[in-house]
């Protein structure tokens, strides 16, 4: 039999939640509703609502419990703590006096030939047998509590001699009497202090030779040979990058501007994450490892072009001339549609800058 | 009187002790072990496991005079409306719904009540006019 029939799916959910609300008798119940599945299935349903078997699985179950209880009054009765068969075929016609059996208005009837009886010996009979489809262990499982350990099994001297030693042990002192607590860490202010003055060195470092690189592109033709460090970001060129002649548009396949995938509303964005890929790519070479998920840099030239504004403002002010002056010129005439993105780049950069605690991070 | 009377008796604790032992045999479809524990739970206690499946195969006969009430009432429902066109009554198939099992579990003196469905609020559905905000 298959659980083929199903209700929309809430009603699975709640009844799911239903029985972790119901409580410590949840194996009990979920074995007596395997039981109940298995008896609709051999009586030819092929399918239920899981709400009918767990209301079949509880009448089932209520069903047991009546007759235990039913069997222990009769046994009570007679005086016996322990019931007898007599007890359950007492308690059986208790429970199916509703339906009904044969001999029930005999006055002098014998228990042992009861009606009842003789109708669970038909079913048995009758019936095919089922056996219940999982092995079920003895449950519930009593557990054996810890057992406090006395003075003589710790090997402690009990604390005076008005006290024997297989009495249980005095708990721990530290689970009663109360020690202060101190934080062990030292917070130093001053070498705090001096930690992110030089850390906000290090970033202005790396952000002025950035400007020494966009001062090249602008101009010239950029050759970029940066050592690994990204704190120096050192050029070593074999032409004075100043006094070269810019190139006329066309002559010079410039690249596809690669941004990295930068979340404008993402305010904490480190410096170095944003450059990360420009420095990596710089130190191997190429510029192909750039991070994009639709465009790779082809060529060896990087056009970045970024306004960004530190705390001395005369750098700040050569650079936009530049931006404007290098606007006009016929070179970003084919970088239009990547304005806005070099935009947001370089918003990110300024808020990264008024940050100081995003240097930390440098 | 007395003689035919106890060879009855004879008789009938003969049947019982035999209907008893064959119960050994046969294995019920609810274990052992989940009918031990709801009787004990409500105070049984017999160290016999004869008695155990005794109960189990009451309990069992019980669920399957159930269930197969339950299934006369949806075969009924199945035959009274005879439609040829959408759905044939023989290849459906029999599901065990909430709607049958309470009405044979009526005539056995068990009231199940059944929610149609369950609503996020008092008002849910109702006009916005009648709503009280």
């Amino acid at each position: 039999m298959s659980d083929g029939g199903r209700e929309s799916g809430t009603d699975n959910q709640t009844s799911s939640k239903k029985s972790k609300v119901s409580g410590g008798d949840e194996f009990g119940r979920a074995i007596a509703k395997i039981a109940v599945t298995q008896i609709c299935g051999s009586t030819g349903f092929h399918s239920s609502h899981p709400s009918a078997l767990d209301a079949l699985a509880d009448v089932a179950i209520r069903y047991i419990s009546d007759l235990g209880k039913a069997a222990n009054f009769y046994a009570n009765l007679s005086g016996r703590t322990s019931s007898n068969v007599f007890d359950v075929i007492q308690g059986l016609e208790d429970l199916g006096l509703s339906q009904g059996f044969s001999g029930a208005s005999d006055i002098h009837r014998c228990l042992a030939s009861s009606g009842v009886v003789r109708e669970i010996g038909q079913f048995v009979n009758t019936a095919e047998e089922v056996p219940f489809a999982w092995p079920v262990p003895r449950f519930p499982i009593a557990r054996i509590p810890k057992q406090t350990s006395s003075f003589a099994q710790i090997g402690e001297a009990p604390a005076g001699n008005h006290i024997p030693n297989w009495l249980p042990a005095f708990p721990d002192p530290h689970t009663y009497i109360h020690t202060p607590v101190w934080n062990e860490r030292a917070t130093d202010l001053r070498t705090d202090k001096i930690e992110q003055a030089r850390q906000r060195r290090k970033a202005e470092r790396s952000l002025l030779s950035l400007q020494q690189r966009l001062a090249c592109n602008a101009t010239a033709e950029f050759m970029p040979a940066i050592d690994g460090d990204a704190g120096k970001g050192k050029e070593i060129v074999t032409n004075n990058p100043f006094l070269a002649p810019p190139l006329p548009y066309g002559e010079k396949e410039v690249s596809e501007i690669v941004m990295p995938k930068v979340d404008a509303d993402e305010k904490k964005l480190s410096v170095l994450e944003t450059f990360a890929p420009a420095i990596e790519a710089a130190k191997n070479g190429s510029l192909t490892s750039l991070i994009s998920e639709e465009r790779v840099l082809p060529s060896e030239r990087p056009m970045v072009h970024f306004k960004f504004g530190i705390h001395s403002k005369s750098i700040v002010a050569p650079l936009s001339s530049k931006a404007q002056n290098a606007k006009t010129d016929s070179w970003f005439l084919r970088d239009d549609e990547k304005d806005d993105k070099k935009r947001r780049a370089e918003m990110i950069l300024k808020e990264a800058m008024e940050n100081p605690q995003e240097l930390a991070q440098l | 009187m007395n003689s035919s009377s106890g060879e009855g008796r004879h008789d009938d604790d003969s049947a019982l002790a035999e209907f008893l032992a064959s119960l050994m045999d046969y294995t019920p479809t609810i274990p052992d072990e989940l009918v031990e524990h709801y009787l004990s739970r409500s105070g049984f206690h017999c160290p016999d496991l004869r008695l155990t499946r005794l109960v189990a195969v009451a309990a069992q006969k019980f669920i399957s005079e159930v269930a197969s009430d339950a299934l006369q009432h949806c075969k009924a429902r199945q035959a009274a409306p005879v439609k040829d066109k959408s759905k044939q009554p023989k290849d459906k198939r029999l599901v065990l719904t909430m709607e049958d099992l309470s009405k044979a579990l009526r005539e056995y003196g068990v009231n199940l009540k059944h929610q149609e469905y369950f609503a996020d609020s008092p008002s849910t559905g109702m006009e916005p006019s009648s709503r009280e905000e």
